[in-house]
């Protein structure tokens, strides 16, 4: 896997081969990660392709201090949050907010029922506030520490320490009660 | 009572699928757009050289004007904004429209870039 260190200068180099590094590094992670918080895999499509243009449009504001990874992910998670608002009438989705996303999960055609533990834990995921969903799914699911899901979300490490506790115990709880 | 829950259980496992051949295609899809945005950077560049050439043309135009307007003994001042100011009194009503013309132009086309510039940073 290319190192993020080689890639910013590969694209301002040769744009194309550099972008294509990029997206070959980022594009599932990025993908999956929005999936996660929109559910919908045709929004998952619209967010990710806006995100990877918006990181195209922008990599001359990456100052290069801080992660990269999280630079990206950043951009993606508002790209996810302003397509959540948008289908509830709002600019973008208030970290405080909660997506109601539970019917659109099951609506999905890009959606395995066979596997009911995993559709327990998305469905225990997909019902917390918007700030512990992405302090979970970032640590538990893309592995950022949480320094990096702070410069995610805007906050500082403590705020997701919390975020991230109080996720954990509400699935485990949710887990339990429903088995 | 603190509960447990055992994650390794289920690990990443996730019950979302995408559509055969779909990671394939977004790179695509995102690929052809990315190459379709140097040429917006290029028409940039342009409007900017046409900006520059308005401007460079108002300031000669203005060079001439104040040189010609200014009495003899003076010409070595007019850098001078006091002078500007006093060759643009001197003008005719006409003469000095049409200068305040190519001001504005140049004004209302710096906004446009200045929109465009944003919009690229964004």
């Amino acid at each position: 896997m290319t190192d993020d260190n080689q890639i910013i200068p590969l694209i301002r180099d040769n744009t194309e081969k550099g972008f294509r590094l990029l997206m070959a590094k980022y594009k599932e992670p990025v993908y999956w990660h929005i999936r996660r918080l929109v559910v919908s895999h045709d929004d998952a499509q619209d967010a990710t392709q806006d995100t990877f243009l918006r990181i195209f449009r922008s990599l001359s504001q990456y100052s290069g201090e801080g992660s990269f990874k999280a630079w990206i992910f950043r951009i993606a998670t508002n790209e996810a949050l302003r397509l959540l608002g948008r289908n509830q009438g709002k600019i973008t989705l208030s970290l405080d907010d909660t997506p109601q996303l539970t019917l659109n999960m099951k609506a999905d055609e890009y959606f395995d029922y066979g596997n009911a533990e995993a559709v327990k834990l998305q469905e225990a995921i997909t019902a917390l506030p918007a700030k512990q969903q992405l302090a979970f799914n970032l640590r538990y699911y893309d592995d950022l520490s949480y320094k990096e899901i702070a410069a995610v979300t805007g906050s500082n490490e403590a705020t997701v320490k919390a975020n991230y506790h109080f996720a954990k115990e509400k699935i485990i709880k949710y887990m339990n009660t429903n088995n | 009572m603190e509960q447990n829950y055992d994650f390794s259980k289920i690990g990443k496992q996730m019950p979302y699928t995408v559509p055969d051949g779909f990671f394939d295609k977004l790179e695509e899809n995102v690929m052809n757009e990315v190459k379709a945005q140097p040429v917006r950077k290029k028409a940039v560049t342009i409007r900017m050289a046409i900006r520059t050439a308005i401007a460079v043309a108002a300031c000669i135009a203005l060079f001439f004007v104040v040189k010609k307007v200014l009495p003899q003994g003076q010409n070595a001042a007019t850098d001078d904004f006091e002078k500007v100011e006093l060759a643009f009194n001197n003008l005719s009503t006409e003469d000095q429209d049409y200068l305040l013309e190519v001001y504005q132009e140049e004004l209302f086309l710096e906004n446009d870039l200045n929109e465009l510039d944003n919009e690229e940073s964004i």
